[in-house]
This record gives structure tokens, C-alpha cells and sequence, in this order.
């Protein structure tokens, strides 16, 4: 005669194992490796930051990048990211054509849809990012869509910097 | 061997190097502006006719002119090129393109040879390729407007 109750419910002294009982922390090889991945694209410095409307014309955009010598603006529309105007596309849409679409709204030669990387994300995404997209400037998003900066050249070789000769 | 020292033992010439633009001084600045289109490049190398760098000229500069002066791209481009700038030798280690990058707050970096000759450009996309190849994790890119994460699960 079987007992059903035995069959069902593990006895308290039988060994339950632990999913976590052969956890390891992460090993990391160096320091470099290690704040790429545990440091958030926060700790790249991501702020300032410059925005502009899609609806700012071509030569108030300009004439903004000149006064801040940054090379690039976040586009943005009612807090939404929409593109990005930098160096490069000032130097393909617009630096011949200047004096002709001066007065054009910056969504004409802007970079739309770029590739972002949410502000909680790992600082080695915005390397890939830079890596795989081409583009030199990545945008940083909060989790609700809005702007939270932009993680620039500059600041990506001062934390290489800083993380690879500690 | 970790990241860190790949950084400091691999050579300038492990990085995808890209071929440079080289214009002459005379070149008029709309002329050297379309040949940087045509390559998909933020800067041209101006060297002289016996093939010596003399200078860089880069989209930053097209940048600071255009605002207060569009009829620039007329001017020659040695009017308003870079005449220091910064290089690394084909030998140079990975981390040297790291540090002239950060010391002259510059995305591009000419790479010469040991007589001096242009090799090569190399900077901020290529430093960042030979970085995510020897990362040894994955990541993710996603697009603004792209294809959206599956919001159903995959497989059984």
C-alpha cells in the first residue's frame, strides 16, 4: 500500500540544491574590462548636452555648434529623441549647399533614428555602438524615452584613459 | 591576453586603418569638401608636391568657418588647414592612438611609416573596433525607430 503524501511532498531532510550554490562572481582580466562592463554609460559623463528643435533652421543650428564647439546636437521633438546634426552631415548636406537651404528646418539634414544606449546600460554598449554604427556621438536615454545625454568621443578616451592606466 | 594588454602590446598597424585623403595646398576648400564626401571621411592630409605632410584639414574646421564665413569653401585649403597635428608610427602601440586622441582632443590621427609617408588614417571608429574585437562579452545596439524588441518569446 502506497503513501501518497510521501511521494509528493519532499521530506525536510532531502537535498534540495541551491541554484545558486555553484555561483561565482564575475572574474574580470583587468581593470578595463571590468569598468566597461560594470559601469554604467552614466559614468562616461553624459552631460552637457545641446538640443535643438527639428524645427530650428539650418543655419541656427550651425551658428549653435560654432558658439559651444561641440560637434553635435540632440534633435529633439516634445522630449523625444528624433536624430542627431553633427559634424559629419553639416560636411555632407550642408557645408556647399549653405547659402541655399540655410533657411531649411534642420529635420532635412539631420541624421534620423540614430543608435542610442539606455543610461543604465553597460559603458562597453556605447563603444559597440560607436563600433558597429559608425557614428561617433551615442545618445543616452532615460527609460522613459527621454534625453539623458550623449556620450562624445572625448568623453569615451578619458575614461579609456582613466581605466587603463589605473 | 586581457583588453588592457592587447591595448598596450599590439602595433597601430592591427587597427582597420582606413586609406587617407591626400589634396595639395592649392586645392580650393569646396574641391577638398567633395572629395571627403566621396570617401565617407572627416578630414584630408595636405601634403606638398614632394609628398611631405604639411597639414590636416578636418570637418571640425568646416564647422567653425561656415557660421561666420560660407565663402570659405572659395579659399584654398591651406588658408585654414590644421599645420600641427597629431601622427603614430605603423609600430606605435594601440594605447598611443589612445592617448594622442585624448592629449590633442582630436578624432583623427594620421599613421606614417618610418620615412615619414602617410599609411593611413586611423582615430575614434577605428580605436573603437579593435576595442569591441577583443571585448569579450556581448552587447546590444538598438535603433531609434528600428525593428522592436519580440514582445512574444521564442521557441517553445
Amino acid at each position: 500500500m502506497s503513501d501518497r503524501t510521501d511521494r509528493s511532498v519532499p521530506a525536510p531532510e532531502d537535498d534540495f540544491p541551491d541554484p545558486l550554490e555553484d555561483y561565482e562572481p564575475q572574474h574580470y582580466d583587468d581593470p578595463l574590462e571590468e569598468a566597461l562592463d560594470t559601469r554604467t554609460v552614466l559614468d562616461l559623463q553624459t552631460v552637457p548636452c545641446e538640443t535643438v528643435p527639428s524645427t530650428a533652421t539650418i543655419e541656427a543650428a550651425v551658428a549653435r555648434l560654432a558658439a559651444i564647439e561641440h560637434s553635435c546636437l540632440l534633435v529633439e521633438d516634445n522630449g523625444q529623441l528624433v536624430g542627431l546634426f553633427t559634424d559629419r552631415d553639416l560636411l555632407k548636406r550642408v557645408a556647399l549647399e549653405y547659402p541655399r537651404i540655410k533657411d531649411q528646418p534642420l529635420s532635412s539634414v539631420m541624421t534620423a533614428d540614430p543608435v542610442y544606449v539606455n543610461e543604465d546600460d553597460a559603458a562597453a554598449a556605447a563603444l559597440h555602438v560607436i563600433a558597429v554604427s559608425g557614428h561617433r556621438h551615442v545618445p543616452v536615454l532615460k527609460l522613459d524615452g527621454t534625453i539623458a545625454g550623449v556620450v562624445t568621443p572625448r568623453r569615451i578616451t578619458a575614461f579609456l584613459i582613466q581605466h587603463s592606466k589605473s | 591576453m586581457a583588453l588592457i594588454d592587447k591595448l598596450r602590446t599590439a602595433p597601430v598597424k592591427e587597427l582597420h586603418l582606413r586609406s587617407a585623403l591626400c589634396v595639395e595646398p592649392n586645392q580650393k576648400i569646396s574641391a577638398v569638401i567633395e572629395a571627403m564626401r566621396q570617401a565617407n571621411l572627416g578630414c584630408a592630409i595636405v601634403v606638398d608636391g614632394e609628398n611631405k605632410l604639411v597639414g590636416m584639414f578636418t570637418e571640425g574646421i568646416v564647422r567653425d568657418q561656415i557660421a561666420a564665413n560660407p565663402g570659405f569653401i572659395e579659399d584654398r585649403v591651406a588658408e585654414h588647414m590644421a599645420s600641427t597635428f597629431p601622427r603614430v608610427k605603423l609600430d606605435d602601440t594601440v594605447d598611443l592612438v589612445l592617448d594622442a586622441m585624448h592629449a590633442n582632443n582630436t578624432r583623427f590621427l594620421c599613421v606614417v611609416d618610418d620615412d615619414g609617408c602617410v599609411r593611413g588614417l586611423t582615430g575614434q571608429k577605428g580605436l573603437m573596433e579593435f576595442i569591441a574585437e577583443h571585448y569579450p562579452r556581448q552587447v546590444m545596439v538598438q535603433y531609434v525607430g528600428g525593428p522592436k524588441l519580440p514582445d512574444q518569446r521564442e521557441g517553445a
